[in-house]
């Protein structure tokens, strides 16, 4: 079975909860945050149309975390099968973005890949995104189509559960008396869905079609005063790092308990203004502006240099979370005109 | 599972040999044996307080101690300079790449260094020395602030200068009455007819405004730009390339450095800060 019917989501995840800790989204003024399902003893479970606040690396690189210890070493504890619900494609895209850093043959951070591993993905269709979201500009889609374990979508009168993993696939298979069958209009009105929310983004960010990939933007743009320009506001709260799912900087800082010594790896922030500061005092990025470029270069052109692919989603999650009003749209809408305006020029000159 | 990337090893201090008024060298042993390459660099836990990243200064050839100098430089360095022998550390590595050693046979192998920035250089010359034939020479030309800034001081007045092969000029900043060398910074006492640059590698390693002005030197003797290794001074705090910290433009200094050629990274602005 690919692809069932189920009229509520409260009996999928009760199911789901009888061998793992569930997590779902919850409403929290304009915000989803996700929050322990307990079954019966949770109100029903929530439908989150967007995705939710905080990002989902907070299950798999929680924001502080024992590394290491001394005299007595320790490895990562052992990690209780976990489900999450209501992961965006976006979320799913952070993790296959987060996984290139962490997972990685030679290096893998045993940690993570403990969660990792534990962690069952039931991801959902995003059916109305925020003001914020630019997924598609960034050639995503604001509908997981691979990398879940389930895949929830809404539809009349109830939800589309699909099985994306061999782990979901046995789920459907394992409780097919849960579940309707999924007659052809079903998955039309889904494909309509999907179209629609499609559209609606496209409209949304018709005033953002950048000339040429980000990666080209960013580098070409590299030294351009817009960074220090749009830096002006910038407050230096990091939460912009802090909320993005694909942000990984940590830093790891020796700490004194009672009877042992602990090493603590916690999450940084590169936009901090003593984050590349050597013990001697030299600091390649004293300036706030210079902290920005690097931090957009890190995403756009360095990452990309080595990985493949861009360190953002699109999720527009550091958007909502800016207290200087830095719109990372509007950098890249901005270094784009400044290129195809270099351009324009040069083409000029040499005419 | 796997192992824990981020788990030291335990060690304990053996020996303290003081080298300047701010520049200590520490013997280590480690519990187990720790094997590095000339070059790579390892994290040094003092328990409770901190880590840093030091590349040791003993030759890769001896696995059951490492000697790493340590100047008095920030928070963690200032406690280590306090520790007596016995003092239990971690120490977690190797990392980065090192000195492409191989690569410099049949070469002159050309060694501008100051400062601290000796101690990795005395790793890479112990490991040439062990196979001194296979270079056409091993020139050293290292500056200090003033005679007893000076590392190494008895082997670097008095043995290396004697070995086959080996050519050493020292200069300083600021003479006392028993120095009759060079007065001057470093640059001032390289020479393009130091060596043949056709057929040699350049190693640069000191404080970051030392590395600037030697690389500009080199380049203007007729260096290319990738015959020129600079050890660059980054933050690296996990050494496995994920925390960020050391990323110089694309790279990651804890993994594909801290030795990189001035071709790798030249691009990159505020490389000197």
């Amino acid at each position: 079975m690919e692809t069932a019917f189920i009229s509520r989501l409260r009996p999928l995840l009760d199911a789901i909860a009888e061998t793992m800790d569930v997590y779902t989204p919850r409403e929290v003024g304009e915000h989803y945050v996700y929050s322990r399902y307990h079954g019966s003893n949770s109100p029903d479970p929530q439908w989150n149309d967007v995705r939710t606040c905080t990002p989902a690396k907070d299950f798999l690189f929680p924001p502080r975390e024992m590394a290491s210890a001394f005299p007595q070493p320790v490895g990562p504890v052992a990690v209780k099968p976990f489900a999450v619900f209501g992961l965006k494609a976006c979320d799913l895209r952070s993790m296959e973005i987060l996984d290139r850093v962490f997972r990685e043959d030679e290096f893998e951070d045993s940690f993570y890949a403990a969660r990792r591993q534990a962690m069952f993905t039931i991801a959902s269709d995003c059916s109305c995104p925020g003001d914020s979201c630019f997924c598609n500009v960034l050639g995503g889609k604001p509908y997981p189509e691979s990398g879940f374990d389930l895949c929830v979508s809404s539809v009349v009168d109830g939800y589309l559960v699909e099985g994306g993993s061999p782990r979901g696939k046995n789920f459907l298979f394992s409780h097919a008396k849960m579940f309707g069958d999924v007659p052809d209009a079903l998955l039309n009105e889904r494909a309509q869905h999907r179209e629609g929310v499609l559209q609606r983004l496209a409209q949304a960010h018709a005033d953002l079609p950048l000339d040429v990939p980000p990666k080209n933007v960013v580098e070409q743009r590299y030294r351009s005063e817009i960074f220090d320009e749009e830096a002006r506001t910038c407050v230096e709260c990091q939460a912009c790092t802090r909320v993005c799912p694909t942000c990984h900087c940590f830093y790891l800082y020796d700490t004194k308990q009672k009877d042992y010594f602990a090493k603590m790896k916690m999450w940084d922030s590169c936009m901090r203004v003593g984050y590349a500061q050597v013990a001697g005092g030299a600091n390649p990025r004293k300036i706030l502006g210079d902290r920005l470029r690097h931090r957009l270069m890190h995403k756009f052109v360095w990452f990309f240099d080595r990985y493949g692919v861009e360190m953002c989603v699109g999720c527009g999650r550091c958007i909502d979370a800016e207290t200087g009003g830095i719109d990372i749209r509007r950098v890249l809408r901005r270094l784009n005109d400044e290129l195809s305006d270099t351009d324009r020029t040069t083409v000029k000159a040499t005419t | 599972m796997t192992g824990n990337l981020y788990q030291p090893i335990n060690a304990a201090v053996v020996d303290i040999i003081e080298e300047s008024p701010t520049i200590k060298s520490f013997v280590i042993a480690p519990e187990t044996a720790f094997g590095f390459a000339t070059g790579q660099f390892v994290e040094l836990t003092l328990p409770g307080e901190g880590e840093a990243p030091f590349t040791p200064s003993s030759s890769p050839a001896v696995t059951e101690q490492m000697e790493i100098t340590i100047m008095k430089a920030g928070r963690v360095t200032a406690l280590l300079h306090e520790c007596d022998k016995g003092q239990p550390l971690g120490i977690r590595g190797p990392y980065g790449t090192g000195y492409p050693v191989d690569e410099f046979a049949g070469k002159h192998v050309y060694i501008v260094g100051g400062g601290v920035g000796l101690a990795p250089i005395r790793s890479l010359f112990l490991t040439l020395v062990d196979r001194i034939g296979d270079f056409k020479s091993v020139v050293c030309r290292f500056g200090a602030r003033t005679p007893e800034d000076f590392i190494y001081k008895s082997t670097l007045f008095g043995a290396w200068q004697k070995l086959d092969g080996v050519d050493i000029k020292l200069t300083v900043d600021k003479a006392n009455d028993d120095w009759d060398g060079p007065v001057g910074v470093v640059t001032k006492i390289l020479s393009r007819k130091d060596i043949d640059i056709k057929n040699a590698v350049a190693v640069v390693c000191g404080p970051p405004v030392m590395m600037k002005y030697a690389t500009v030197s080199l380049l203007d003797f007729g260096f290319s730009p990738a015959q020129v290794y600079l050890s660059m001074e980054k933050n690296m705090s996990c050494g496995v390339g994920k925390c960020g910290h050391c990323m110089l433009g694309k790279y990651y200094v804890c993994k594909e450095g801290p030795v990189f050629t001035f071709e790798q990274i030249a691009k990159y602005p505020s490389l000197w800060d």
